[in-house]
C-alpha cells in the first residue's frame, strides 16, 4: 500500500495559551545536554515564528481592561482552525451568514496555517489530504467547492485535478546510506533480501490490514470509518483500543525491526505518539480507515490552500488577532442577568490595539482544543479532562538555494527521530532546478508531553536550528551550506493523543455534549488530530446549532 | 616579449677544443629536438583544427601552408640578427616552448570562448612558424665555424629530417592515443626549454646572462605544471567520457553541453546523453517537422517547445507559409551558443538569426500558462523523459495545457523516443496524446546515430497525409510518407498506462526500455 498519511493533520492549538498554561507547571529538570551540534549556522536567517507570547503573558498575568465597548453577535465561533473554519463554512452555505470567527493569531488556519516567501509558500504544519472515502462526504462537497475535481469517473468516483494529486517521486526514504524510492512496509522489507521469517510478519500483518479495511460489522459499518465516528462499536474491535501498537505486534509475534520501524513511524507520523503509546485501535484506523493505495492531494503551502478558499468565502466575518478570554454562559445587560439558556457573554482582547470589548453571542460554537474549555468558559467542568492530552511537534521551513538532487515529495531518513522533510515546490510545474522551501517535521514523541513541551520551548533557536541542520546532513552533508533561512514554529499542544482507552473513553464523548448555547467543535472530540476529523465536527456543531434554530439547511454529513 | 628587448651585444668566442665539442654535440641534439617539436606543433594545430573544425583536408591543408611559409617568413628575418647569436637561439628557444606549449590549451579555450577563433588559431600558427623558422638558419650560423658548410648543410638537415620523422611516427601512435593533446603541447614545449637551459648552462662562461638562465627556468616551471594540471585542464579531462575529442563544453545552471567532432562529424551531449550527430540529424529533424507541418493547411505560425539546437525552426523556415517561429528553450546556453558560435549556428543554417524567428529562454509549462496566443502547428522536441523532472513534458497535464494553444485547424508534433528500443515508452506518449481527446498518429524513421525514431503527431481531426513536401529535403519525399507510418511486427503497439503527473510511468517505461536493450541505461 501506498503510504504517508504522513502529518495529515496537525490540529491547532495557539502557542499563545501554550505558554501561559506551560509557564504556570512546575517547574521540570532542564533537557540534558545542549544540543549544539556545533553546525555552522553563519549565513543562515531565521526565527522562531509564530507564537504570540505576549499576550500570553498578559493572561497570566491578568492584567487586562475591562471591557467599554458592548455590541451583539448573533453566532460567535471562537477559533479559527479547521473546525471553526468549517463551522463557519458550513453555516454560510446554509444561509446563515450573520456570524463571527475569532482567532487569536495573525492568520487562521490552525495547524493547517502556512507561510509564504519569495520561493514559493510553504505549509506549517498539516500539508496534504489523502483522497476521501465515500463516507467523507463534507471533504468531498469542499473539494468539489474548491475545483479540485475535473469530472466523474465511469464509477461515478470523482476524478481530481492531476495538477494537486502528488506528484511522482512522492515518497523516499534513506537507508543504509542509499535512497530508495517509496515508503511503504512492503518497500522497506523487500529492499534487499530479507530473511522469510521478516517476510512472513509483512504478509501477516498486511493480511490482518486488509481483513480490518474490509471488515463490516451487522449493520454494514466499518471497523474504521473516517470520520472516525461512524466506525463499528463492535466490541471486538474495541478490544483493540485496551492495548498499545507494540503490546499488539508482541501478542503477534511480529519481530521485525523495519516493520517495527514502519509502524512507529507511521504513529509518530500521524497522531504524534510512538508505537509505545498508540492505542491498537488508533494504529489500525490510521491503516484501514482509508481505501487501498489512496493518493493525496496535496499544494505547496499544504492544506493552507484549503484554509485559503474558507478564508476567501467567509471573508471579513474571519476575525484575527482577536483572544476570547473569558466566556461566561448567560446575558448579564445593565446588571440583569438572563438564564444560561439565553446566551453567552465573551470577552475579546484584540491583540493589535489591546482594547476588549464584550460581545452577547446567542450560540457559541467553541472550536479550540477542548483542554482550555474549563478555563476558557466559566462554571463549565468537565471531569476526566486531563485525558486529552496532546503531542508537541517542531516544525520548521528551510529556503535552499538549490533542491537535494532527485528530491522526492516527501524525503524520510531511517536513522532519524524526525519525520524528515517535504519540498513544498515538489507540484511547481518547471522543470528547473530551483529554489526550494522544505518543510521539516519532529514530533516529540520520546518524553512524556509535558516534559517535551517544556524542553521544546526552553530551547532557542540556535539550538533547534543545529539540531535541525545536524539530522538532516545524515542525508545532506553539505545541507548547511544550501540553506538561506531557516524558520522553527513549536506547537505545544499540536495533536491529540489517541493512547489506548481515549478513543472510547467516557470522557471523550462527553466533551461533545452542549453547555447551554455552547457547542464544541473539535478534532480533538474524534481523538484523532487529522483534518477530516475537524472537518467532521465543525460541520456537526454547525448543523446541530441550525437545527436547534430551526433554520434548514442540507447535511453534508451522511 | 621582453626576451626579444634585451640589448644586443657582441661576443668572440674563444673555446678549448674539448670544450668545443661538447658544444657542438649539444648544438646538434638541439636540432634533433627543435625539429621535433616545431613538426609536433604543426602537427597539434592541424589536428586540433581539424577537431574543432572538421574537414581535417582542408584545416591540414591549411595549417601545413601557413606554417611552412610562416618557416620561410622565420628564415628570411634571421638574416636581421647579425649579433649575439647563442642568446638570440636560447632567446627563441624559449619562446618558441612557451607559444608552441600553450598552443593546444589556447586553441580549444579560443574554440568555446571567442568568436574569432580562426584567427586565433591562424596568429598562433603564424608566429611559431616564424620562430621555428628562425631556429635552423642561427643554429646553422652558429655553427658555421666549427664544421666545413657542407658537413654543417648535411649534418643540420639530415637531423632536422630526422627529429621531423621521430615526431610524425610519435604522434599518432603515442602521444595522442596516450599523452593527449593537452599534455603533448606541454611537454613538447618544455623539451624546447629544456634545450634553451642547455645551451644557457654549456654557453654560460662566454654569454653571462643569469637572468635568461632564469627566465628559461621559469618557463619550465609554467610548463611542467602545464603537464602535471593538463588533465585537470578545463573540462578536458570528461573527454574519457565521450566517444570523440571534446570542442566544445559550457556548463549553465541546467545542463553540461558538450560538443564533439571527429572528422566531419559534430555531436552534441546534454548531460552526458547524446542529442545529435551532425551527420545524420537532418534525418531526425526533417521527420520531426516535415510530415506534420506539411498537413497543416495554414501554418502561419509555429512554435517549436524545447529543440534550442535550432535544427527544428531550420526546417520550419524552409517552408515559405511560415511567418513567424517561436522557439521556447530553457537554457540560454544552448539557443546563444547556437545562434552566435560560427561552427554551430553553421550547422543549423543560422537559423536562429532568421528574422522570423522569436527566441524565449523559459519553461515550457510555465510560458505556456502565460501565454494565450494560438499556433498553427506545434513541435514538441524535449529530451527523452530519462528522469521525472522532464517527465512532466510528457504528461496529460501538459497535453491539455498543449492544446490551449493548438489552432483549430492545427497539429503537433511531439518526438517520442524509440519505438523499437523502448516500445512501451513510445507507445505510452502515444496513449497520453489520446487520452487527452486529441487524434495521435504515431511514425517513425530510420536515424543512424539514434537507431529508429519514433514521433507522434496530435491534432483534433484525423491526421491526412500531405501530397506535398517543403522544398530542400535530404531524407523524406511524398512517395516515402506513407512508409513512416507503417509499424512492423517488433515495433507494435503494446498495453500501456498514460503518463500522469502522479505515476510518471513513463520515466520506467523509458528506463526499463533502454536497460533491456542496452543492459545498461542510456544511449
Amino acid at each position: 500500500m501506498k503510504q504517508g498519511f504522513s502529518r495529515r493533520q496537525l490540529l491547532r492549538w495557539t502557542p499563545g495559551l501554550v505558554a501561559a498554561w506551560t509557564l504556570g507547571c512546575p517547574s521540570r529538570p532542564r533537557p540534558p545536554g545542549s544540543l549544539d551540534a556545533g553546525i555552522d549556522l553563519s549565513g543562515i536567517g531565521g526565527s522562531i515564528v509564530g507564537a504570540a507570547h505576549e499576550i500570553g503573558h498578559r493572561l497570566r498575568t491578568g492584567a487586562l481592561p475591562e471591557p467599554r465597548q458592548t455590541r451583539e453577535v448573533p453566532v460567535l465561533i471562537i477559533g479559527g482552525g479547521i473546525a471553526g473554519l468549517s463551522a463557519g463554512w458550513k453555516l454560510l452555505g446554509s444561509g446563515v451568514d450573520d456570524f463571527e470567527i475569532l482567532e487569536l493569531e495573525d492568520t487562521a488556519g490552525g495547524n493547517s496555517r502556512w507561510g509564504q516567501n519569495d520561493v514559493s509558500r510553504f505549509p506549517w504544519g498539516a500539508h496534504y489530504l489523502p483522497l476521501p472515502t465515500p463516507e467523507s462526504t463534507a471533504v468531498r462537497e469542499l473539494l468539489a467547492e474548491m475545483g479540485m475535481m475535473v469530472g466523474e469517473g465511469s464509477d461515478g468516483a470523482p476524478i481530481y485535478d492531476p495538477r494537486h494529486l502528488c506528484h511522482a517521486p512522492q515518497e523516499r526514504i534513506l537507508l543504509d546510506d542509499e535512497w530508495q524510492d517509496g515508503l511503504s512496509a512492503r518497500d522497506l522489507i523487500s529492499h534487499d533480501l530479507s530473511d522469510p521469517a521478516e517476510m512472513a510478519e509483512l504478509v501477516a500483518f498486511e493480511r490482518q490490514l486488509a481483513i480490518y479495511r474490509d471488515w463490516r460489522d451487522a449493520e454494514g459499518r466499518p471497523g474504521f470509518a473516517l470520520p472516525a465516528a461512524l466506525s463499528s462499536d463492535d466490541p471486538e474491535l474495541r478490544e483493540l483500543d485496551t492495548i498499545t501498537m507494540r503490546q499488539y505486534f508482541d501478542r503477534a509475534g511480529w519481530r521485525s525491526e523495519r516493520l517495527r520501524w514502519y509502524v512507529d513511524y507511521c504513529c509518530r507520523d500521524d497522531y504524534g505518539c510512538s508505537l509505545d503509546t498508540t492505542s491498537a485501535w488508533a494504529g489500525w484506523h490510521y491503516f484501514c480507515s482509508r481505501a487501498e493505495d489512496a493518493e493525496y492531494l496535496t499544494w505547496p503551502e499544504g492544506n493552507g490552500r484549503i484554509v485559503r478558499h474558507l478564508a476567501s468565502r467567509l471573508g471579513d466575518r474571519v476575525r484575527t488577532g482577536k483572544l476570547a478570554y473569558r466566556v461566561v454562559p448567560g446575558v448579564a445587560r445593565d446588571g440583569v442577568r438572563d438564564g444560561a439558556d439565553r446566551g453567552v457573554t465573551v470577552d475579546v482582547l484584540d491583540a493589535r490595539s489591546e482594547t476588549v470589548e464584550r460581545i452577547y453571542a446567542r450560540q457559541v460554537i467553541c472550536a479550540v482544543p477542548r483542554f482550555t474549555a474549563p478555563h476558557l468558559i466559566a462554571g463549565y467542568d468537565l471531569p476526566g479532562i486531563e485525558r486529552f492530552t496532546y503531542s508537541p511537534w517542531v516544525v520548521a521551513n528551510l529556503t535552499v538555494r538549490q533542491l537535494p538532487p532527485d528530491a522526492a515529495w516527501d524525503n524520510v531518513i531511517y536513522h532519524s527521530r524526525s519525520l524528515g522533510y517535504v519540498v513544498a515546490t515538489h507540484q511547481n510545474l518547471a522543470i528547473a532546478p530551483q529554489r526550494s522551501v522544505l518543510t521539516y517535521y519532529l514530533p516529540l514523541t520520546d518524553a512524556a508531553p509535558a516534559v517535551a513541551r517544556q524542553q521544546m520551548l526552553e530551547r532557542g533557536w540556535q539550538e533547534w536550528a543545529s539540531m535541525i541542520l545536524a539530522d538532516l546532513s545524515m542525508a545532506h552533508p553539505n545541507i548547511h551550506s544550501l540553506v538561506e533561512q531557516l524558520d522553527v514554529m513549536l506547537w505545544g499542544h499540536a495533536m491529540i493523543r489517541p493512547v489506548p482507552g481515549f478513543f472510547w473513553s467516557d470522557v471523550r464523548r462527553r466533551a461533545a455534549e452542549p453547555f447551554g448555547a455552547i457547542r464544541f467543535a473539535h478534532s480533538d472530540m474524534s481523538g484523532l488530530s487529522l483534518f477530516e476529523e475537524a472537518q467532521y465536527q465543525g460541520v456537526r456543531a454547525a448543523e446541530d446549532l441550525m437545527a436547534e434554530l430551526g433554520h434548514p439547511f442540507r447535511t453534508s454529513l451522511s | 616579449m621582453r626576451v626579444l628587448c634585451y640589448p644586443l651585444e657582441v661576443s668572440a668566442s674563444t673555446t678549448s677544443p674539448v670544450d668545443g665539442r661538447s658544444k657542438t654535440l649539444a648544438l646538434l641534439v638541439s636540432v634533433f629536438t627543435i625539429a621535433t617539436c616545431g613538426l609536433i606543433y604543426e602537427l597539434l594545430a592541424g589536428t586540433i583544427a581539424s577537431y574543432l573544425l572538421g574537414d581535417s583536408v582542408t584545416q591540414f591543408s591549411v595549417i601545413i601552408g601557413l606554417y611552412l611559409s610562416a618557416m620561410g617568413v622565420g628564415s628570411f628575418l634571421s638574416r636581421y640578427f647579425r649579433h649575439d647569436l647563442v642568446v638570440r637561439f636560447i632567446q627563441i628557444e624559449i619562446l618558441v616552448g612557451l607559444i608552441g606549449g600553450v598552443s593546444s590549451p589556447v586553441f580549444f579555450f579560443a574554440f568555446a570562448e571567442l568568436q574569432a577563433f580562426r584567427l586565433v588559431l591562424f596568429g598562433w600558427v603564424l608566429v611559431t612558424g616564424v620562430l621555428v623558422g628562425l631556429e635552423i638558419p642561427l643554429l646553422i650560423r652558429i655553427l658555421k665555424e666549427r664544421f666545413p658548410l657542407r658537413d654543417l648543410i648535411s649534418k643540420v638537415l639530415s637531423l632536422d629530417y630526422v627529429g621531423a620523422l621521430a615526431a610524425s611516427l610519435l604522434f599518432p601512435l603515442w602521444l595522442v592515443p596516450r599523452v593527449g593533446l593537452m599534455r603533448t603541447s606541454f611537454v613538447f614545449g618544455a623539451l624546447n626549454v629544456l634545450v634553451a637551459i642547455w645551451t644557457c648552462h654549456i654557453f654560460f662562461r662566454e654569454h653571462r646572462r643569469p637572468w635568461l638562465l632564469v627566465q628559461a627556468y621559469v618557463a619550465f616551471v609554467v610548463l611542467l605544471a602545464g603537464i602535471v594540471f593538463s588533465t585537470e585542464l578545463a573540462s578536458f579531462s570528461e573527454r574519457r567520457l565521450y566517444k570523440d575529442p571534446i570542442i566544445f563544453a559550457q556548463s549553465s545552471p541546467y545542463q553540461r553541453m558538450v560538443l564533439t567532432r571527429a572528422d566531419d562529424e559534430v555531436r552534441l551531449y546534454l548531460n552526458g546523453e547524446l542529442q545529435f550527430s551532425s551527420l545524420d540529424e537532418y534525418r531526425y529533424h526533417e521527420a520531426l517537422v516535415h510530415p506534420g507541418l506539411a498537413a497543416v493547411a495554414s501554418p502561419r505560425h509555429c512554435l517549436v517547445l524545447g529543440g534550442g539546437d535550432g535544427f527544428a525552426v531550420r526546417e520550419l523556415l524552409k517552408d515559405q507559409r511560415v511567418e513567424s517561429v517561436t522557439l521556447v528553450d530553457l537554457d540560454p546556453l544552448m539557443t546563444e551558443s547556437f545562434r552566435d558560435h560560427a561552427t554551430l549556428a553553421t550547422l543549423n543554417d543560422h537559423a536562429l538569426r532568421s528574422p522570423r524567428v522569436t527566441v524565449h529562454n523559459a519553461d515550457a509549462f510555465v510560458w505556456l500558462q502565460e501565454q494565450t496566443q494560438l499556433y498553427d502547428f506545434i513541435v514538441v522536441d524535449f529530451p527523452d523523459p530519462l528522469g521525472y523532472s522532464v517527465g512532466k513534458l510528457y504528461t496529460r497535464t501538459f497535453y491539455r495545457r498543449l492544446i490551449g494553444h493548438l489552432a483549430p485547424q492545427g497539429l503537433i508534433a511531439i518526438q517520442s523516443t524509440s519505438p523499437l528500443v523502448s516500445r512501451q515508452a513510445f507507445w505510452c506518449i502515444v496513449e497520453t496524446v489520446r487520452s487527452v481527446g486529441l487524434v495521435a498518429t504515431p511514425y517513425h524513421a530510420a536515424v543512424p546515430t539514434f537507431g529508429e525514431w519514433g514521433f507522434t503527431l496530435a491534432s483534433r481531426e484525423a491526421f491526412r497525409m500531405p501530397k506535398t513536401l517543403a522544398p530542400g529535403l535530404r531524407f523524406l519525399a511524398p512517395s516515402l510518407l506513407p512508409g513512416l507510418f507503417e509499424f512492423p511486427a517488433d515495433m507494435r503497439p503494446v498495453a500501456v498506462e498514460t503518463n500522469q503527473l502522479n505515476n510518471q510511468i513513463l520515466v520506467r517505461y523509458y528506463e526499463q526500455g533502454w536497460r533491456h536493450y542496452t543492459g545498461q541505461l542510456g544511449s
